[in-house]
């Protein structure tokens, strides 16, 4: 029954981690590398609301702000010239990652900070006693799911979104402002990863250098996802799945590699991964 | 170069190693050390306690009437920095010693330098151990001294069956390795053994391990820093409540994790609880000397401080900076600072009060219990 939480779990706080990269993925195909810094962001969002004795629930529309504001800022100076260089993009996004991280050093030093636990204690489910914030978690990422399949097939952006991913140029024919569509869209990933940061608080130590650890591995997800949240869900079930097995029954060493190994097999097999999904 | 500075630096260089050199020159004490990598987080604090121990010294009028000058180097943590470091240390600034904490790595990659210039090495950072080279002395603790307390206690407390968890590295792995043997040796149980490497943040799966071994102590040994505090946050919020020792764990850290730490066992040579008119006298320097920029004093940079008052006693026992007799009086010398009296004695380690301390709700540590001069073992034989 643990096996059963620890799978579903696992696959909901890795959901949440890569929803961010997916969104600008998604629309913009562009990868955004900078995505382990704002998870950091992100995460000290929380240290700085904590610092300042507010309630540390409060961190999660502040790290939303932060993220998009800055999401936007980096999109007009950066990311905007680059959207028909995808390969420069990796690089700019990637030294911009090395930059926000370097800040953060200067700002709050290279030691671990200390956050309030958003939700201490553990709760009986299906006969066992299992961390509450896991289970807060696995809702978590089930409301941001649903929250951008909302997004994407309810509202007006949602359409303009999918237009442009499915044709930009007639899309922007038909007068659509793909700019500012653009601009949007990468504010709210960058702002849905700095939230993700906050909801990564209680499950990991807050440093400069946490986001690197995720880096990877959301981008593979996203790598075999392409532009679908519902190939995204089924990606983390399946390779988080896998983790937590192997990490189970045979050792965690490999279980640490099996997101990225299955990732690529997956991609070897079939290059559109589970897009088609 | 202004010109008085060159005239001095040619003319200490001409005077070097002549029976002349100068009796007011400063003695100069090279401090490689991690200010950049791993141990950048620690590094500032055992600067600063070398630069207080030199102040003091200096103030009551330095060593056999010289004053000690401290030359710092960047190491970077890790053995390509270290080769450079000492490097610059012991053949451009020519110190007349080397004191500092470091990694084991850079340790390893430091010696066969020390060796060739011939320049005693007092290392001042715990490690696993049977590090040997005439030229090196360690004053912080091995496995030998570290485990046994922690084990002992928890075996009092009623524990038999432990669940070993670590990072995947050497230091990790071979504390472990020694803790399984020792809790062997003591009638006791190993039901788990896990590792993750020193990058991974998901510890769920061990955990659940944990959980469903039936263990009545946890011992750990992570990196420093970064996993340890995501594996007691996620061990916390899986409602792990069992004994559980860390080995890996200093005050700043336990700090940083608030609430999730407390209960937390800790075995050490220096905590900042420790009640004596030394340390006290200590920690109340440090705070005059350092104010707001002082660095929490710990199990890592106490040493430093205290190795380099042994460093001046030898020196003032020897009558001499030069090294054959230098390194011939450090085994026979020994202070009393703020982790009681020190000698490093048996095979170039020192026996070592242990104390075991358990981090309280505010994240300060309290000593549980204390073990007189445990014995580091059979280090060097053959020294």
């Amino acid at each position: 029954m643990t096996l059963l939480l620890d799978i579903v779990t696992t696959a909901a706080v890795l959901f949440i981690v890569s929803a961010g990269l997916l969104a600008i993925f998604g629309v913009l195909k562009i990868v955004n590398f900078a995505h382990g810094a704002w998870l950091t962001v992100g995460a000290y969002c929380a240290v700085v609301v904590g610092g300042l004795g507010l309630n540390p629930w409060l961190a999660l529309p502040v790290a939303f702000a932060a993220g998009a504001v800055l999401g936007g800022v980096t999109e007009r100076l950066i990311v905007r010239p680059l959207y028909a260089r995808p390969l420069d993009a990796i690089l700019a996004t990637w030294g911009l990652g090395i930059v926000i991280g370097q800040l953060v050093t200067l700002w709050f030093g290279r030691d671990v900070q200390f956050t309030e636990s958003l939700l201490p204690g553990t709760i009986h489910v299906l006969g066992t006693s299992y961390s509450l914030y896991r289970i807060f978690a696995l809702g978590a990422a089930v409301v941001i799911g649903l929250g951008f399949a909302f997004l994407l097939e309810g509202t007006r952006l949602g359409l303009s979104a999918r237009a442009i991913i499915m044709n930009e140029a007639l899309a922007r024919a038909l007068g659509l402002d793909t700019a500012r569509i653009r601009l949007v869209t990468f504010m709210i990933g960058t702002g849905l990863t700095a939230l993700a940061g906050v909801l990564l608080t209680p499950l990991t130590s807050v440093d400069p250098t946490m986001g690197v650890a995720w880096l990877i591995g959301s981008f593979m997800l996203v790598m075999v996802a392409g532009s679908s949240f519902g190939a995204l869900a089924v990606a983390c079930l399946l390779f988080g799945g896998a983790q937590v097995l192997v990490s189970t029954f045979i050792s965690p060493i490999l279980g640490g590699i099996t997101v990225a190994v299955l990732c690529a097999l997956v991609l070897r097999i079939s290059s559109k991964g589970f897009a088609r999904v | 170069m202004k010109m008085p500075t060159l005239f001095a630096t040619v003319a200490s260089v001409m005077l070097a190693g002549s029976a002349f050199a100068a009796d007011s020159d400063p003695i100069r004490i090279g401090v490689p050390v991690g200010l950049s990598g791993a141990n950048s987080v620690v590094a500032p604090s055992v600067v600063q306690s070398a630069e207080l121990a030199v102040e003091e010294i200096n103030a009551a009028g330095g060593v056999l009437g010289r004053p000690l000058e401290l030359v710092i180097a960047d190491d970077a943590s890790g053995a390509a920095g270290a080769q450079k470091a000492f490097d610059s240390l012991v053949f451009q600034k020519e110190v007349d010693v080397l004191i500092s904490m470091e990694t084991s790595a850079a340790r390893n990659a430091g010696l066969p330098i020390v060796s060739r210039g011939k320049v005693p090495y007092i290392y001042t950072s715990f490690y696993e151990g049977r590090s040997c080279n005439p030229f090196l002395y360690v004053n912080a603790w091995v496995p030998e001294q570290q485990v046994p307390p922690i084990v002992d206690y928890l075996k009092g407390q009623g524990a038999s069956k432990y669940f070993l968890i670590g990072s995947d590295y050497a230091f990790g792995r071979g504390m472990l390795e020694f803790a399984r043997s020792y809790v062997e040796s003591t009638g006791g149980e190993v039901v788990g053994e896990e590792y993750l490497p020193m990058d991974g943040s998901d510890w769920t799966a061990i955990i659940s391990k944990l959980k469903a071994s039936g263990a009545e102590a946890l011992i750990t040994s992570t990196a420093g820093g970064a996993p340890n505090v995501t594996l007691t946050k996620q061990l916390r919020g899986a409602g792990v409540d069992l004994p559980y020792a860390n080995l890996a764990v200093d005050e700043g850290t336990a700090k940083s994790m608030g609430a999730d730490a407390a209960g937390i066992l800790i075995s050490a040579s220096y905590v900042t609880g420790i009640d004596s008119a030394e340390n006290k006298a200590f920690l109340d320097a440090m705070a005059a000397k350092f104010g707001d920029e002082l660095r929490t004093p710990n199990d890592l940079s106490v040493p430093e401080y205290e190795a380099v008052y042994l460093y001046k006693a030898a020196v003032e026992k020897a009558g001499s900076t030069d090294a054959k007799p230098v390194l011939d009086a450090l085994d026979e010398v020994s202070f009393t600072g703020p982790r009681g009296t020190i000698q490093m004695s048996k095979q170039h380690h020192a026996p070592l009060t242990m104390y075991l301390g358990q981090v309280q709700e505010d994240g300060s540590v309290v000593v549980v219990e204390s073990f007189k001069d445990v014995d580091p073992g059979e280090q060097c034989p053959n020294l």
